[in-house]
């Protein structure tokens, strides 16, 4: 029994990483109709800019406060200069000029930090394990869990309860109807992408102690997030939250149940919720 | 038949009228003629090089089929060309080298998957469609990757011998590249009668306004469905002369990556106008094989010259050079 | 969806009109050209002959991209020893990067062999790609170098004349390992490796030696290639209690399983012991203080006491700032036959038999020990080390306790 609930932990801190990332990307397609294929690449630089810093101030936290408002700025950059004349235009051009920025950040990443497999320790005091289920827990994957819920819980706050939130909220339901309102959506949006790709950014950061720093993590990150933005539906966070655990869960029993689909349990959840619910778990339109 | 050309015209692409027709023909008839006259005249290898870029020339078609035509954004296609490509292996690894044999298998085997994964897909639409396409080609990869009793697992299949065609040798390199460009030729001028009909102006039209292709009693699903298996079978068609070309095929050729390639492709040539993904086949092809010559940091160049051409360049290469080219639309 | 746009474009942002697109592509394509139609006259070496044309074909990019350099690096290293020169004739060498990818190395390796008419052909890190372009070097007689790719059948049902390794196959790692597991970890092991063709051999080649001992195999788990979270798998593996475990993980997933087995605590209930890649230079300094106390089996360590090795060790942090690998000592290897089976021709590459047969005559002191090929199969003869990672002074190193012999690969 111990054993099970010890996957399903595991399940969950896996989850919560991936929510991590899927906010962002959730947010940014959901409200911006925008296909960001950088995505993961923020989330890969976000891990080699904590890589830097932490070797230079020697502070896992400082990494994990500065960081994200460093890839919010390339975010804010990004949109501001190359995506904003990409508005009008099909999402085909957004899928090759996002790629192209992924390219460009997959180069630079290894240009600049070479081509080694390299790792982020976990800050002490969080570098221990603790006894958990009849066997060593490490303390850092509870503070994943504790994160991920704490980050829900302040987007849900900000997103239900304030007015910034309700502005977001509107941008999604109705593009058009927000902007007749008086509101500049332009600049929502600004803020918005910057907002997501910062959360990139911090997953990359907080992963990287789980997940390791390399060339590649980029695209490898990119598929999983959006598999669970779409299982959970576009521009919700709810779908993300859960959609997130869903994931997690289905990965982690799946593996040790069905070893033999360990490559595909992820589509196939994927599929089937698609399936039976084509907007994703909890989005509204079927885009 | 369908309802009333009339109705449909409305749908027609643009510029597709009677006149352009022949003379489109008669293009595609020149370059072909090109095209057969060029390893005549050139090396060995150049000519190779020219075999592979046919292959991608035409599985970039097929895809545009779906993209440019039906507005169908899949990251799925590379699906049907690897089907098409292990069964082609797997067989010529076996004994079983007649071209008659293998070429139907392939075409057959690629049709029946696109048609397996665009029955459910297709269910779907915008990014939800997408993603179902990669889980699917996502699938076949991790069986062609595990099951390696049969595919070989992750080093392949190897050894694959060229068709075996009654007077022919197709292991010598100018036998295969007209074997290559007759079939590419011919499935191109296929796919381009089929955007030109009737169908494909229906096609336009779902994509332009599906509600109200519904409302003129199309079955819009169907429509979709049968688009899928042709762009499928193109593919497979490729892919099975790519298994041939190589002599071996790996689960690569099922990954996202190869979907994700064949897409940029389509768009860096230009969606929706066949000949645009041809050419956009060819420039990455090149563009990746002569850059990494040059220097180590040739996908930061490929991810610059993507961004550059989104941004001075929107219709693609082709919409660069012909000025009043239109795509379907 | 969108619309398509019309109308006029590329004077909307202002950054890059189409114009000058056009001309830069121009410009761009132009050099490309002229640079290559340079490249087919090579100027005549001062020596009087043409240059030996080398074709280095590793991977630069994504995971692995450092094994290519580290072999990269390895072959500089030696060619600059003897001054990039050879039974008299200057040595040059392209460089192609197989990414990985299997249709991208037949690519490039075709380009190589019959665009650049390469003298002979080296590198090679992924097994599938030397797969995939064994028929295409066999049949248009190129010498192939293998430094790396270590899937059993190239040098077995695969083989060719043609066809070298200097690097090692999987059984030459793996299966002498099983019979000493047996005897010094544990009688009962549980195997685990990622789900990909060099795991699944390697654990079939160590089981070859471990069963027939009398070891008993407990469980075999294989989580995917690229995976992220081994929990799952360190608890599947904690379940069955083993002694001893056996496992194969490479790059990312190396350091991955590393980890979070020490941070699962699984490092301190069982003797956790893998096929050398697990704990190489590539992935050791990333792993840290994780991988402390595991075994492993190669044909070289970092901190081998041989004379050839401190000196090649010494050499090349000097020269790249950064410790040696397996992988940049068999670049080096590969280097020092390719100039030791030319000085045998006298620097002729025209005669491929007789260079075959220089090539398998090579005989010398490498860093990893005596160093020789087998006639029969081509593959290198070498031995066998068993290391244990140690802390040893300010580092972490594999440090080489036993010794487990010659090891030829049976072919």
């Amino acid at each position: 029994m111990s054993y099970y609930l010890l996957q399903a932990l595991n399940g969950c801190a896996y989850g919560m990483l991936l929510f991590l990332l899927a906010a962002g990307l959730s947010l940014i397609f959901g409200l911006m109709d925008v296909v960001n294929l950088a995505h993961g690449g923020f989330y890969m630089l976000g891990a080699y800019l904590a890589l830097s810093l932490v070797r230079w101030t020697g502070s896992f936290w400082i990494a994990l406060a500065v960081v994200p408002l460093l890839t919010a700025a390339g975010g804010f950059l990004l949109e501001w200069e190359l995506l904003r004349p990409l508005y009008r235009r099909t999402h085909l051009d957004q899928i090759l000029l996002t790629f192209g920025v992924a390219f460009v950040l997959m180069d630079l990443a290894r240009w600049l930090w070479g081509a080694d497999v390299q790792s982020l320790p976990a800050p002490p005091g969080l570098d221990r394990s603790v006894l958990l289920f009849g066997t060593l827990f490490p303390v850092y994957r509870l503070f994943v869990i504790a994160l991920g819920a704490a980050l829900g819980l302040a987007l849900w706050i900000v997103l239900g309860r304030t007015r910034l939130g309700a502005t977001v909220r509107a941008g999604v339901a109705n593009k058009e109807m927000t902007q007749a309102l008086g509101i500049d959506i332009g600049m929502v949006f600004t803020c918005v992408f910057a907002f997501g790709t910062g959360l990139a950014g911090l997953a990359g950061v907080v992963a990287a102690p789980v997940q390791g720093v390399f060339p590649g993590v980029d695209f490898e990150t990119l598929i999983v997030t959006l598999i669970v933005v779409v299982v959970g539906g576009l521009g919700t966070l709810k779908g993300s939250f859960w959609g997130s655990l869903l994931i997690g869960e289905a990965d982690t029993f799946g593996k040790i149940l069905l070893p033999q689909l360990a490559l595909v349990i992820i589509y196939l959840v994927m599929a089937t919720v698609l399936l039976l619910r084509p907007g994703g778990l909890f989005g509204g339109k079927t885009r | 038949m369908r309802p009333a050309l009339r109705i449909a015209a409305s749908a027609v692409p643009r510029g597709a009228g009677l006149g352009t027709r022949s003379r489109g023909v008669l293009g595609w008839m020149a370059l072909a003629a090109i095209l057969g006259g060029l390893p005549l005249v050139l090396s060995r290898y150049v000519t190779v090089t020219l075999t592979e870029i046919l292959i991608f020339a035409l599985f970039a078609m097929s895809l545009d089929l779906l993209v440019g035509y039906a507005g169908l954004v899949s990251l799925g296609h590379a699906a049907s060309f690897g089907v098409a490509a292990y069964v082609v292996g797997l067989l010529s690894t076996r004994g079983v080298t007649a071209l008659a044999v293998t070429l139907p298998a392939g075409l057959l085997s690629g049709a029946a998957a696109a048609l397996v994964i665009g029955v459910f897909a297709l269910r779907a639409t915008g990014v939800y469609f997408l993603m179902l396409t990669l889980a699917f080609a996502q699938m076949a990869y991790a069986v062609a990757h595990q099951w390696s009793a049969v595919t070989g697992g992750t080093n392949g299949l190897s050894g694959i011998p060229r068709p075996a065609v009654p007077g022919v040798d197709l292991g010598s390199t100018l036998p295969f590249y007209y074997l290559v460009l007759v079939l590419c030729a011919g499935a191109a001028l296929l796919l381009w009668r089929i955007v030109r009909s009737p169908f494909g102006a229906a096609l336009v039209g779902v994509r332009e306004n599906e509600a109200r292709m519904r409302a003129l009693g199309f079955d819009t699903f169907r429509l979709k469905v049968v688009a899928f298996v042709i762009a499928g079978a193109a593919a497979a068609l490729s892919g099975t002369l790519y298994a041939y070309y190589n002599g071996f095929v790996s689960p690569d050729v099922l990954y996202w990556t190869t979907s994700g390639q064949v897409l940029i492709m389509v768009l860096l040539g230009g969606a929706g106008t066949l000949v645009g993904p041809a050419a956009g086949a060819s420039a990455v092809l090149l563009l990746q094989n002569l850059v990494s010559s040059y220097t180590e940091r040739w996908t930061l160049i490929l991810g610059v010259a993507f961004i550059l051409v989104v941004l001075a360049a929107p219709r693609g290469l082709v919409g660069l050079v012909a000025r009043r080219w239109t795509p379907s639309s | 969806m969108a619309t398509t746009r019309r109308g006029k474009e590329g004077t909307r942002d202002g950054r890059v009109t189409r114009r000058q697109l056009i001309r830069m592509a121009a410009a761009g394509g132009a050099a490309a050209a002229g640079a290559r139609l340079a490249g087919a006259f090579p100027v005549p070496a001062v020596l009087g002959a043409a240059p030996v044309k080398i074709g280095l074909l590793v991977s630069y990019s994504k995971v692995y991209g450092q094994l290519g350099e580290d072999i990269t690096n390895g072959m500089t290293l030696y060619f600059d020893s003897v001054k990039w020169q050879a039974g008299g004739r200057r040595l040059t060498w392209i460089r192609e990067d197989e990414e990985i990818d299997p249709q991208v190395g037949v690519r490039k390796a075709r380009k190589l062999i019959e665009a650049d008419r390469v003298d002979l052909l080296t590198g090679i890190v992924s097994t599938a790609t030397a797969y995939a372009i064994r028929d295409m070097v066999h049949n248009s007689r190129t010498i192939l170098i293998v430094s790396n790719a270590g899937g059993d059948q190239l040098t077995r049902a695969r083989k060719s004349p043609f066809i070298f390794r200097v690097s090692f196959s999987s059984w030459q790692v793996s299966y002498p390992f099983g019979k000493w597991f047996y005897e010094n970890v544990a009688r009962a092991a549980v195997l685990t490796a990622a789900n990909y063709a060099f795991g699944t051999e390697s654990i079939g080649d160590f089981k070859q030696s471990f069963v027939p001992a009398g070891g008993k195999v407990l469980g075999e788990v294989y989580p995917p290639l690229n995976n992220t979270d081994y929990a799952p798998y360190i608890a599947q593996v904690e379940k069955l209690k083993p002694e001893g475990t056996y496992n194969f993980y490479s790059g990312s997933d190396a350091v991955r399983f590393i980890q979070q087995a020490a941070q699962y605590g699984l490092t301190k209930k069982t003797q956790i012991t893998g096929a050398g890649f697990m704990v190489e230079q590539d992935v050791l300094p990333a792993e840290g203080p994780s991988a402390l106390g595991i075994y492993s089996p190669l044909h070289w360590a970092l901190t081998l006491q041989t004379p050839e090795n401190l000196a090649f060790t010494r050499a090349y942090r000097e020269r790249f700032k950064r410790d040696a690998s397996v992988f940049a000592m068999q670049g080096f290897d590969a280097a020092r036959v390719i100039v030791e089976a030319l000085t045998r021709t006298n620097g002729d590459t025209s005669n491929k038999d007789r260079l075959i047969e220089a090539i398998a005559g090579v005989k010398f002191q490498s860093p990893r020990g005596p160093f020789e090929f087998d006639p029969a199969t081509h593959n290198v003869i070498q031995t066998i080390y068993v290391r244990q990672v140690r802390q040893v002074g300010k580092t972490i190193a594999n440090v080489v306790f036993e010794n487990l012999g010659r090891v030829r690969d049976p072919g």
